[in-house]
C-alpha cells in the first residue's frame, strides 16, 4: 500500500490531503481560543468550555479571541483563494494581492476615506474593494505587457513598484492629517486583533458573489492553463473569464484589507503549500487553499500573540518573515512553474 | 630695533585690549552637557529646538523668535499656540532644519538634553547651543533644564519664581484632593488610547511627576522597560491591567471626548472598572505627553484642577 506523500502531488486523491488539513485547522482554531498575551491560560478556556470559568476568561475567550479567529479565517480564506486566482490568470506563481499592489490600492482607498472623516468603526467596505479594483487592473494591464511570460520576475518588480508608490501616497496623507494617522497607521500594519467583528457580517454577501464567482471559473481556468486555444476551443470566453477573475480577486482582497488590513505574502504562500500537496491543477489547488489559508494566518496570529507579551507582534510583520523566504525559494528554483 | 619692538608691545597691547572687550560686556559662562559654553548676557534673539525650552523662555519673558513644531502638529503646541503666534517654525522633535535656523539670524539655541552631538556640532557653529546635562527621563528633568536656560538667559531669580509657584500652586492642589479623595481612591494613569490596545505612560514622566505632586498615586503597572518612556501597545487581552482609579487619557487631536467614545466602542476597554465609573479624563495629547516647561506645567494644573472641580464631588 502506497501512502499518500509517497505518491506524485498530481496524482494523490484530494481527499486524502484535505481531510489531515482540515484536521490540522481545527486543532490551529482551538490554539487560537487557548493561547493569548495575556494571562487566561489553555486550563482557564477549558473550564470556560466546560461551562465554568471566570469571568475574564469569558471574555477574553468569547470578545477577543473568538472574533479574531472568526476573522482570521475569514481573512485566510479571501487570501488563499485571491492568490490562487491571480497566480493562475497571471500564469505567474509570484502573482500575490499583497506583493502586486491589489492590497495597497485597496490600503489607499481606505486611507483617503479616513483623511475625509471616516473612522475605522465605520469603515466603507466597498471603498477598500473599489481600490483592491483598481490595483488588480494595474497589475493585469502590467501582466500583459509584452515579455512578461518569459520572465515572471518582471511582474514582481511592476508590482512591487505600484505597491511602493502606492504606500508612499498613504504616508504622504499620514503627514497631511494626524487624527487619520494613527488610525491609519493601525491599520495599515495588518493585524486581526481589535478588529470589529460586526463587520464580519456585513462582509459576507461580497464574499458569498465572490465564492460563485470562484465556482463560475475554476473549470475554465484549468482549462486556459492549457492554453488559450484549448479554451477557445471548449467554448470559453478567455477574456470574460480574466474579468470575472480579477472581480473576485477585487472582492476577496478588499474584504480581507477591510477587515484585517493589508497582510502581505498569505496569498504567495497559501496557494504554494496547496500545489506542493496536489499538484498545479487550479480545481485541486482551490479546494487546498480554503482550509491552508485560515491556517497560515491563525498560525501567524497565535505566534504574534506569544512573542512579545504583555503586548503583540503585527500580524504582517509575522506573515512577511514566513513568506519572504518561501518567495525567495520559489525564484531561487531551478524552473519557475508555469501555470 | 628698539623702534620695532615698541611697535610689536603696543600692537600686542591692543590686541589685548580687543580681546578683553567682549569680557568686559559681563559674558555668562554655562556648564552644558557639550562642556562650558559662553554667551552675551543680551540676547535678543533667542531660537528654540526643544518644546520645554519655548515654555521655559516664555515663562521668563522673552519672546524666542524659532521654535520647533510640536509632535503631531504644523505648529506650535495648542497651549502655547496664542502665546507664540508669532514664532518662526525651524523644525520637528526628530529634526532641525539647519537653514531655517540660520535664518533667524539667533544669538542663542536652546536645545534638549536629547540633542545628538552631531545636531550639536552643526547648531553651535550657528549660535552659542545650550544643551542641559540630562540624566534620563525623570519629573523634575524640567525644572533642571529651566535652571540651565535661565541661566543663560541670565534671569535665574525669575526662574527660581516661576518654579516655586508652580511648586506652591501644585501643593494646594493636592491638599484639596487629599481633602475630597479618601487615601484608596488615588490611583492614577497616564495612557496613550490606539485602536489595537493602549499605551502606558512612565510614571518618571513630566506630566506623571505634577499628578504625584498633586496627591495622585501613578502606577505604570510594571509595564514599562527602565528608561522607555511609555510601554508597547498593550494586547488587548492585558488592558485589565491599566485598570485604576482614574485614568488620563491623552490624544492628539482636540476632540478628546469624541476619542474617548471611539475607544469606549472597543469592548475590553468599556468593560474596564475606571471606564465604567467614568473616571477617564481625556486630555490633550500635546500638551501631556509632549510638551514641559513651566506654561505647560500650569496648563496641566488647570486640567486637574477642572478634574478636581468636575468629576469628584
Amino acid at each position: 500500500m502506497q501512502l499518500w506523500f509517497q505518491t506524485p502531488p498530481a496524482q494523490r486523491s484530494i481527499l486524502s490531503v484535505l481531510i489531515p488539513v482540515a484536521l490540522l485547522l481545527v486543532f490551529c482554531c482551538l490554539a487560537s481560543l487557548f493561547y493569548g498575551a495575556g494571562e487566561v491560560g489553555p486550563i482557564d478556556v477549558m473550564a470556560l468550555l466546560m461551562g465554568g470559568g471566570s469571568d475574564d476568561a469569558r471574555f477574553v475567550v468569547l470578545e477577543l479571541r473568538l472574533p479574531r479567529t472568526l476573522i482570521g479565517i475569514f481573512a485566510g480564506l479571501s487570501l488563499g483563494l485571491a492568490g490562487a486566482l491571480m497566480q493562475s490568470v497571471a500564469r505567474n506563481p509570484l502573482a500575490e494581492p499583497g506583493l502586486l499592489g491589489v492590497s495597497s490600492g485597496s490600503a489607499f482607498a481606505v486611507a483617503i476615506a479616513l483623511v475625509l472623516g471616516a473612522s475605522t468603526a465605520t469603515l466603507s467596505i466597498g471603498l477598500a474593494q473599489l481600490g483592491a479594483l483598481l490595483g488588480c487592473f494595474c497589475v493585469m494591464g502590467v501582466a500583459r505587457m509584452q515579455g512578461q511570460r518569459n520572465d515572471p520576475i518582471r511582474l514582481v518588480l511592476a508590482g512591487a513598484a505600484l505597491s511602493s508608490l502606492l504606500i508612499a501616497m498613504t504616508s504622504l496623507l499620514l503627514l497631511y492629517n494626524e487624527r487619520a494617522a494613527d488610525e491609519i497607521r493601525f491599520w495599515v500594519t495588518g493585524s486581526i486583533a481589535g478588529r470589529n467583528v460586526d463587520q464580519l457580517l456585513s462582509l459576507l454577501p461580497s464574499f458569498v458573489i465572490a465564492l460563485a464567482c470562484v465556482v463560475y471559473v475554476a473549470r475554465p481556468l484549468a482549462s486556459l492553463a492549457l492554453g488559450e486555444r484549448v479554451a477557445i476551443g471548449l467554448g470559453y470566453k478567455p477574456g470574460r473569464i480574466r474579468l470575472i477573475v480579477v472581480f473576485a480577486v477585487a472582492l476577496l482582497v478588499g474584504a480581507a484589507t477591510a477587515i484585517a488590513g493589508p497582510v502581505m505574502f498569505v496569498g504567495l504562500v497559501v496557494p504554494f503549500a496547496a500545489r506542493a500537496l496536489v499538484g498545479p491543477d487550479i480545481r485541486r489547488t482551490l479546494w487546498l487553499c480554503l482550509p491552508i489559508g485560515p491556517l497560515v494566518i491563525l498560525t501567524a496570529d497565535v505566534f504574534s500573540r506569544l512573542v512579545a507579551q504583555p503586548a503583540e507582534m503585527p500580524l504582517g510583520v509575522l506573515t512577511a518573515m514566513v513568506g519572504a523566504p518561501v518567495l525567495l525559494a520559489i525564484v531561487r528554483a531551478h524552473r519557475l512553474p508555469t501555470l | 630695533m628698539s623702534l620695532l619692538g615698541g611697535l610689536g608691545r603696543s600692537a600686542g597691547l591692543f590686541f589685548g585690549l580687543v580681546c578683553a572687550l567682549p569680557v568686559l560686556a559681563d559674558d555668562i559662562t554655562v556648564a552644558t552637557k557639550y562642556g562650558n559654553v559662553t554667551v552675551s548676557d543680551k540676547v535678543e534673539r533667542i531660537v528654540t529646538v526643544h518644546e520645554g525650552a519655548l515654555d521655559a523662555a516664555f515663562a521668563l519673558g522673552f519672546e524666542p523668535i524659532g521654535a520647533i513644531s510640536t509632535r503631531g502638529g504644523d505648529g506650535v503646541a495648542r497651549y502655547i499656540q496664542a502665546t507664540a503666534k508669532n514664532v518662526n517654525i525651524v523644525g520637528t522633535a526628530r529634526e532641525t532644519n539647519l537653514e531655517a535656523v540660520i535664518a533667524q539670524r539667533p544669538d542663542i539655541i536652546l536645545a534638549s538634553y536629547r540633542l545628538p552631538a552631531e545636531q550639536y556640532a552643526l547648531l553651535s557653529k550657528i549660535a552659542p547651543t545650550i544643551v542641559p546635562q540630562g540624566e534620563g527621563i525623570r519629573p523634575d528633568g524640567w525644572i533642571r533644564e529651566m535652571r540651565v536656560y535661565a541661566k543663560a538667559l541670565n534671569r535665574e531669580q525669575e526662574a527660581e519664581q516661576i518654579l516655586q509657584a508652580v511648586a506652591d500652586r501644585a501643593a494646594q492642589i493636592k491638599t484639596q484632593l487629599q481633602a475630597k479623595l479618601p487615601a484608596d481612591q488615588r490611583g492614577a494613569a497616564l495612557i496613550r488610547w490606539m485602536p489595537q490596545g493602549a499605551l502606558v505612560l512612565t510614571s518618571q514622566f513630566f506630566t506623571t511627576g505634577l499628578l504625584a505632586q498633586t496627591g495622585f498615586e501613578v502606577t505604570d503597572s510594571g509595564l514599562i522597560k527602565p528608561g522607555r518612556p511609555h510601554s508597547s501597545p498593550l494586547s488587548l487581552e492585558n488592558l485589565s491591567k491599566i485598570d485604576n482609579d482614574w485614568i488620563f487619557m491623552a490624544t492628539l487631536d482636540e476632540e478628546g471626548q469624541k476619542a474617548l467614545d471611539a475607544a469606549k466602542q472597543s469592548p475590553a476597554f468599556a468593560r474596564l472598572d475606571v471606564v465604567k465609573r467614568d473616571h477617564v479624563f481625556p486630555v490633550d495629547g500635546q500638551l501631556w505627553t509632549s510638551a514641559s516647561g513651566p506654561i505647560a506645567a500650569n496648563a496641566i494644573l488647570d486640567d486637574i484642577q477642572t478634574l478636581l472641580n468636575t468629576k469628584v464631588q
